[in-house]
Parts: C-alpha cells; structure tokens; sequence
C-alpha cells in the first residue's frame, strides 16, 4: 500500500489541475473491474466546492524542466517521490472497488527524460488495463517532447488524454515554461486527433481515446486578453477538435520576478467558461463575444453583453421563436429553451406558463414576449436589471469546475 | 372518499381504477388525519383488477407504468395524489402527457420524478462499500426515496466480481447482489467484519481528500448545495479518527 506521505505529495501537486471530469466514456466492463459512465459521476465534494471523480495524482513530482509557476520544476526545494505503476494500480483498485472514484487521472513531472516520464504513464495505464482488468475511466496526461509512439500506445489504454496549453501565447510559454514550446503541445495534440479519426473511420477493434482531449490554460500569469484566449479556445473546438477547455485562474504558488504575486481574478474564470459554454452550446462564434485585443465585460455574463449589444434583435416571440434565437435570449439556458419548444406544441405559452415551467424570467423578460406580452425594461434601462439579477445568483454559479457543474451546466445551465 | 391502499404498484392501480369516478377521492398509504364524518375504504390488491387498469393505461401511454413505479417510490408526502393525478391526466387526455409541461399535475409528477432519479445518480457516487472478512462489499444508506434496488444494475455492472450489500437502514431493506444473482431482502441489522485492510484504505481516502482540497478557496455553501449534509453519514471522508 502507498504511503499516506507519498500519495499526499503527488495529491497536492496534481490538484490545480482543474480538468476533474468522467464523462464521455461509454466503455464497457469486459470480465474484470469498472466500466464508463458517460454522463460522467462525482464521488464526493471537497471543501472547495470542486467534485471528486478521478483519483487525481502524479506518478512522480521530480521534474527535470523549470517551469516558472510550478512548484514541482527542478530547481524548486520540495521532497521529490516517485510512485511505482504496482502502487497506483493498486491504489485505483482498492478505491474503486468502495466506490471512492470514477478512475484515474494520471499525469507526471518530466522525471529524467520525457521518454522516460511518458513510458511509466505507460506502463501504469497498461498494467491497469491488461494485468488488473480495469474498466473504468483513466484520463491521462501526456508528456511534450515525448515519443510519439509511447504517446500513441497510452492512447489504446486510456479514455481522455490531454496536453495542457498552459499559456495562451508562445510567447509566455517562451517566458515561463522554457523547455515547453507551443509546437511540442500542439503536435501531439493533433497526431491524436487525426488517428482517432483513423481509428473511427476504420471501425477498429478496441479503444482510441473515447472521451477525446482536452487541454487546460493558465489565466492571468500572463498578459494575454479574453479575446485573444477565446480565439485560442474556438480553434482548438473546430479544428483540433478537442473536447474541452479549462481554464485555471492563476494562483501563486511560487515566487518569480515574472509572475504576478496577486491571483487572478475568479470571476475573469468565471466569465471565461460562461463564454466557452456560448461557443460550444449556443451557437455563438468567438467573434460574436469579444473583440480580439477585449476582455470579457465583469460586470455583465457574456451572453447579456452580446445581448446588449444587439437589441435590435430583440424582443423575440416565445411561442415562434426558433430554438437558435430562443438560445441566445439572456437567462434562457438550454434546458428552458428546450421546454419551451416541447410546451408549446400543447399550449401557447404566456408569462404564467412560463413561471410554472421553472424558466427564469429575471433577465430573459427584457428581451422576450409571450403571446405578444412585454414585461421588461427598454434600451440601456436593462443594463442596471442584468447587473443585479446576477448578483442574486453568485452564490451558487461561482466556481465552474466541478464535475457535476459540467454535466448538468451543459443541460440546464441557464445562461 | 378517501383509499387507503399498502404502497404497492398492484394496489395502487387497485384503488385507482376504483376511485376514478369520484372527483374528490383522495389516495393515501400513509397516516392522515381524518375530519369528522370523512368516508374511508380500505383498498386490498386485487391483482386481476390491477392489471386491467394496467393494460388500459398501457394502451395510452406505453411508459406509464415506469412513471408509476418512480413515482410510488418517491419519499415526498403528497407523491400518492401526485401519481394519482398524472395518471388521471393520461387516462383523460387518452395518450402520453410528460411533455406537457404548463399543466400543473404533470409538472407535479416529472418533478417527483426528477427528484428520485437525481437521488439514484447521486448514490451512484456517493454510496460508500466497505470490504468485510469475506471480500463481500456492504454498503448502508439512508435515501430519502425508496431506490436501493435500483442501484443494483450499476453496481453489478461495474464490480461482478464482489458479492455487495446495499443496505437501506432507514427501509430496514437490503439491495443484494451475490455473486449471481440480485434480490431484495429485508434487513433490520447487519453485523460486518471488516477486512484486515479496512481501515487503512478508509485512511488513506481521507488522507487523499484532504490533500486534495484547495483551502484558500473554501466554498462550503456550494459544497452542502451539491451535497447535502445528509447523505454524509456513511461516508468515511467525513468520519472522524
Ligand atoms: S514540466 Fe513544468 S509544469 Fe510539469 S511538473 Fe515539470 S516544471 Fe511542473
């Protein structure tokens, strides 16, 4: 059994990794232990507000490269330890088999070479999957500069792979993590995808990634706007067809005469996901949403600013609306708007109807009628309605990466 | 008129088929108070009679009995009259009526509904097994609906090598899995040995979930909202040493 030290040293530098989620797996349990759970399952909360789905480690913190805000990079004074692939494998079956997790998230330092870090990733998932029958979920990291053929191998066991972008220009990455460059995150990135593609296309036996990639970036260590990351972010959606993208808001963990010694703002975090969610479940392109060189407005969500920003289009009929436009109606999430297509096949729908159904009325009544009905503010009156009408709901919309969040934000998140 | 009927589905569709005609029948299998000069029937299952309003509602609405089935699970106090009046409303629109979500007695029954399901996918995370002497897993719960079978399929699917035990303490009912087989048993107290390596695992769990947690970040509001205080009973990251 590992030891309590060990596994709280390769915890607590794996746990800025934001990236928690067991979705989009649908792989089965083929004579042995586990199996995916596409909609992905949290397992507990911790005090922070985030859900444990993945038993999230390092296989080793003894890092070769120098990462400026990392507190594992070589030339930092921390206890170095190393895992054995017997003790996580181990460690994975013995929680999962009590229902404490989903399965594994895995990543590693650069420990002595990173053919040498990818290969013990390697090993693991392998062990895990050939030796103890593991069905369940495994996300795993991927080492730059890595062996693409070790890199290919890990992706036959795992169900999620991600290469972290960490900074959002080759620039900051130039700065603050030397020995990484843009291409050496990018090029795996994208020779997954393609084989995945392959793989599909092919029908082939067995396993490729199921849950796809995603990747994670830093905000706030560097000087990058919204609009420059959202662009970022759009890109790797269509065309390097990632999964998701994370975002971390900065935390100084270490002291560096290049990094910034105040955490980035969280609600920046915030405004950032509620921009991804536009871009991946409404319909909305970067452009719609932030200039390139802006950021994103804090005082309104992005969606109420895009809003704002066009009245012209607005109000729009509740009961004809298609689902496209109901989509972009601030406070309309998916979920309502889904309803509303559904209830109004019965009924024509009025502000009543609409109260009963549970949709938020709050924001959404600038910007809607129903049965020809108008119930909101005119012009730049609503701006001082959106601001407050937030405000109310921070309690529980702050924080936007837990795992449940994902889930039930992607189907209800009434943006 | 009030039907009292046991809880069942059979008796259920029983009392039903009974109290159709009568606009103001109120269904009950709990307590209720009863005002003076309240008429009252006692329901007993009558399986033929059942599946008559079976077939019939069947014929309406090919998921209803599903529906039912949630629905009288559900530990919500009024969740007779609110399966009452769902099927009601499919008997009288003569078809499906989930979809109709402005109508109040359906928004009554799909938010029942919601609620029991939300509790199954919840326990799929959070129940808590221990491994005994034997290798056999056991975990207690305390749903707030009556769910321990349904998590059955899923626990049986992930570890068919491990015999468990889904004790409901609250139902005094066991949801067991042997290795073969599931059933449903009941079950006031189990004794369990814990396995040599119990504890330690236990252990290490919450040395891993303290590691994890970031402190400067604390959001305990959001926490209980995702999950609420009760169901950490059984679960050892919130057990004291
Ligand atoms: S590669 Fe960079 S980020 Fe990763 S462990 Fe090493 S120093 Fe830290």
């Amino acid at each position: 059994m590992i030891s309590e030290e060990k596994l709280k040293i390769l915890t607590e530098s794996a746990k800025y990794d934001v990236s928690c989620s067991s979705s989009g797996s649908n792989r089965k349990n083929e004579g042995g232990t586990g199996n995916g759970y596409v909609a992905g399952c949290c397992h507990s909360f911790t005090p922070d507000g985030r859900c444990i789905s993945l038993l999230k480690m390092l296989l080793s913190n003894d890092c070769i490269f120098r990462c400026k805000y990392c507190m594992s990079r070589a030339d930092s004074d921390v206890p170095r330890v190393t895992a054995t692939p017997e003790e996580v494998c181990e460690l994975v079956m013995d929680f999962y088999k009590r229902n404490y997790i989903e399965g594994l998230f895995l990543s590693s330092a650069v420990h002595r070479s990173p053919d040498y870090a990818m290969e013990q990733l390697l090993v693991t998932v392998k062990k895990l999957r050939t030796e103890y029958h593991f069905h369940g979920y495994i996300h795993l990291k991927g080492i730059p500069h890595a062996d693409e053929k070790l890199v290919r191998e890990a992706a036959l066991y795992a169900d999620r792979m991600s290469y972290n972008i960490e900074l959002p220009s080759e620039q900051s990455l130039k700065l603050l993590a030397p020995q990484k460059s843009k291409e050496s995150l990018l090029l795996p990135m994208r020779q997954l995808q393609r084989e995945r593609n392959i793989f599909k296309a092919e029908k082939r036996k067995g396993h490729f990634l199921p849950a796809g990639q995603t990747t994670q970036m830093i905000v706030g260590a560097s000087p990058e706007p919204d609009g420059q990351i959202l662009r970022l972010t759009q890109s790797l959606y269509r065309v390097t067809g990632l999964k998701r993208v994370y975002y971390s808001s900065y935390m100084p963990v270490v002291h560096d005469s290049l990094l910034p010694e105040v955490p980035a703002g969280e609600r920046r975090e915030h405004r950032l996901y509620q921009a991804d969610w536009l871009l991946r479940f409404y319909g909305f392109s970067a452009e719609e949403i932030v200039e390139e060189d802006g950021n994103l407005s804090l005082e309104l969500d992005p969606k109420c600013a895009w809003a704002m920003r066009n009245l012209h289009l607005f109000p729009i009929e509740v009961n004809r609306a298609p689902l496209e436009a109901l989509l972009r109606v601030p406070g309309i999430g998916a979920r309502s708007a889904y309803k509303i297509l559904e209830a109004r096949k019965y009924t024509k729908l009025d502000f009543s109807g609409l109260k009963k159904m549970r949709v938020v009325l709050k924001r959404a009544r600038h910007f809607i009628t129903a049965g020809g009905k108008f119930y909101g503010a005119e012009g730049e009156a609503i701006r001082g309605y959106l601001g407050a009408a937030e405000a109310k709901q921070n309690a529980v919309q702050l924080s936007l990466f837990s795992d449940r969040e994902t889930v039930l934000s992607a189907l209800t998140g009434e943006l | 008129m009030i039907y009292f009927y046991d809880g069942t589905q059979t008796s259920f569709l029983t009392a039903f088929l009974l109290a159709y005609g009568d606009a103001d029948a109120v269904l009950t299998s709990g307590s209720m108070q009863l005002a003076l000069g309240e008429e009252t029937r006692f329901v007993k299952a009558d399986p033929a009679r059942a599946k008559k309003a079976e077939k019939r509602l069947l014929a309406l609405d090919a998921g209803c009995m599903e529906d039912l089935s949630t629905l009288l699970r559900s530990g919500d106090c009024d969740r007779d009259m609110v399966a009452m009046n769902y099927m009601r409303r499919i008997a009288e629109q003569g078809g499906p009526v989930r979809n109709m979500l402005a109508d109040d007695a359906v928004l009554a029954a799909v938010e029942c509904m919601r609620r029991v399901s939300f509790e199954v996918h919840r326990f799929h995370g959070f129940l808590r097994f221990m491994e005994s002497e034997s290798g056999a897993l056991y975990a207690p719960i305390s749903p707030d609906n009556d769910i321990a079978d349904l998590l059955l399929p899923h626990f049986r699917k992930r570890l068919p090598a491990y015999p468990f035990v889904i004790h409901d303490v609250r139902r005094k009912k066991a949801a067991v899995y042997d290795g073969v087989n599931t059933f449903v048993a009941p079950l006031e107290r189990a004794e369990v040995v814990l396995s040599a390596d119990e504890t330690a695992w236990q252990a290490l769990w919450k040395n891993y979930y303290r590691s994890v947690n970031i402190p400067s970040r604390e959001r305990l509001k959001q926490m209980r909202g995702y999950m609420p205080v009760r169901y950490w009973k059984f679960m050892p990251e919130f057990r004291g040493e």
